[in-house]
């Protein structure tokens, strides 16, 4: 018995001192955005029974994995609201992963918008407009939890960017809607500042300042993209020639400050 | 075991001091015969299976990226269940079998500390562990390779004839591809799996030390295990209740041990990181096994 108490001691002791070390493990993971939400009663409800066992046994990636393809099949069977409530879910247990965010945005505003304004069960054609636009920020919502959860790649500043120039922009009486547009260049500045960005992604910026109306700010950014180092950059630089002197005719830049000044006959 | 033998004919117990050979004796001898056992190799061949399956569930996803995502989790996942199962499973059987076939009885009474047969008992079960493991992983990076081959050839066929410009964005896609696929970082992920069940294994070789009930012994583990992964949870909610913290400082956190999900998003994990898990989860396994000992030390046989 004696032994037994002793080894018992030495279990709580030890493992009381052994605190400190778990508890800065602990805040790193917080530190770094580790994990994703807690098996509470409310997530068992979501998930079901069988999966949270699975979630305890530490399969999280796989219980999320196993409820996206679950969705994927909702979105086959037109079932918007319960793809969205799985939807939901996945990013809830994966809140670190940009594919759930990104794809899960793409469903919500371009599949699940349509679907809502296509609705057979729609009263008036305005009646599907309007819930097309409520999808729209449902999307536009999950997109800036999105971006709180994953600030530091440029995927989802792009996504959300995308999302303002593709779709709120339409949402107004009389589109485009200048400052969704706007809101877009934001957001794409934001993402084109990564360096990993892909190189379409600083077109996508310059571009969409021309559509803001700021074709000065845009003619800026083209020029900027011309003259970077082309030994250490890579881009479609045909495009972006195409582009500039597009803008320096609309402008009517003087010859001597073109990029491409106008050979005279 | 002849090694052990010659050593004691000579010497009385008394005199015989701690011998790392006895002990290095007793762990491949306690490998030789988990290997043996066919529920073992059953577990063993089920994660085989499922990690080579693994290939199959992707085609059910849309893009390649979710494809190789669904890969490497369905993988990671297996691969830290059987682990965990095998370190439950090959250790509980390890001192009752030894009771009930009454082959301890001859070792003990030869110059061997109860000590030396307890840690030559664990380190037998961290080798089966070690194996198992590393067959799972190259089963793992085996399909990865697969995937990414099969991938890149995908790729390649479907660029074929294409522009310049099409060319340079397969070439990129395939470089990015290359870089995803087989992740080196995934190395960190089966390392603190690994430290993981040798944790399980330090626990589920704690209970047998008073148990003989082999369900016990597989029972007790498996909730401590679970309760262990709702450590974190506790940890949020009742952190600033210091007495309830020190009651439950007996349950290693599990949920620490969780990186493979953040590096397979493609997350940074610090090797620092890694370090600090791996030194947490060796310390709790070092205390478990002196605990083992005391209480094994003492144990009417």
């Amino acid at each position: 018995m004696r032994t037994k108490v002793l080894a018992a001691i030495v279990l709580f002791g030890i493992g009381f001192a052994l605190l400190p070390l778990e508890n800065s493990v602990r805040a790193q993971r917080q530190q770094m955005k580790y994990g994703g939400a807690h098996v509470t009663f409310q997530l068992r409800e979501a998930i079901g029974q069988n999966l949270a066992i699975a979630l305890l046994a530490g399969m999280r990636g796989v219980v999320a994995d196993f409820i996206w393809l679950n969705s994927h099949g909702f979105w086959e069977k037109k079932e918007w609201l319960r793809q969205y409530r799985d939807i939901l879910v996945v990013v809830t247990l994966q809140p670190q992963s940009i594919l759930f965010w990104d794809l899960g945005q793409w469903h919500i505003a371009w599949n699940i918008g349509y679907g809502a304004l296509s609705d057979p069960q729609n009263r008036t054609k305005a009646e599907g407009i309007k819930r097309e636009h409520e999808w729209h920020q449902k999307a536009r919502e999950f997109l800036e939890r999105g971006v709180e959860n994953v600030p530091g790649k440029y995927n989802l500043y792009f996504a959300l960017g995308w999302l303002y120039y593709e779709k709120l922009s339409k949402d107004c009486d009389e589109p485009p809607c200048q400052e969704a547009l706007c809101k877009a260049t934001e957001y794409f500045r934001t993402a084109a500042s990564f360096p990993d960005a892909p190189q379409f992604v600083p077109r996508v910026y310059a571009r969409a300042l021309e559509k803001c109306g700021d074709i000065r700010g845009s003619y800026e950014e083209w020029k900027r993209l011309w003259y970077l180092d082309r030994s250490k950059t890579d881009q479609t630089w045909s495009i972006i020639e195409r582009e500039i002197r597009q803008i320096e005719n609309e402008l009517q830049i003087p010859n001597a400050e073109r990029v491409f000044p106008i050979s005279k006959p | 075991m002849t090694e052990v033998a010659v050593t004691a004919s000579s010497t009385s117990r008394e005199r015989v001091g701690f011998s790392p050979n006895r002990v290095g004796v007793i762990a491949v001898n306690t490998l030789t015969e988990a290997i043996r056992q066919k529920v073992f190799i059953f577990l063993l061949i089920i994660g085989l299976v499922f990690i080579a399956l693994a290939i199959f569930f992707a085609q059910y996803s849309l893009g390649e990226q979710e494809q190789l995502k669904f890969i490497k989790d369905t993988c990671l996942g297996v691969i830290s269940v059987i682990s965990t199962l095998i370190a439950i499973v090959g250790t509980a059987q390890l001192l009752p079998s030894e009771v009930e076939n009454r082959t301890i009885y001859t070792i003990l009474a030869k110059p061997v500390w109860r000590f030396e047969f307890l840690l030559g008992k664990f380190f037998g079960s961290l080798l089966l562990l070690t194996v198992s493991m590393v067959a799972m992983c190259m089963m793992f990076g085996a399909v990865l390779w697969i995937k990414e081959a099969g991938m890149i050839r995908d790729l390649s066929q479907t660029y074929l004839g294409q522009t310049a410009a099409d060319k340079a964005d397969a070439i990129q896609q395939i470089q990015q591809l290359k870089t995803t696929a087989l992740d080196f970082d995934l190395v960190k992920a089966a390392l603190t799996d690994l430290v993981k069940a040798i944790l399980v294994a330090s626990i589920t070789l704690l209970v047998s030390t008073f148990s003989t009930s082999l369900v016990f012994n597989v029972a007790v583990p498996f909730m401590v295990f679970i309760a262990g992964m709702l450590r974190g949870t506790a940890a949020e909610m009742w952190g600033a209740h210091h007495l309830f913290m020190a009651v439950v400082a007996i349950v290693p956190d599990f949920g620490l041990f969780s990186i493979a999900d953040e590096i397979n998003l493609g997350n940074v994990v610090p090797w620092t990181h890694i370090g600090e898990v791996v030194v947490y989860g060796l310390a709790r396994t070092v205390i478990i096994v002196l605990a083992a000992h005391l209480i094994f030390s003492r144990r009417e046989i």
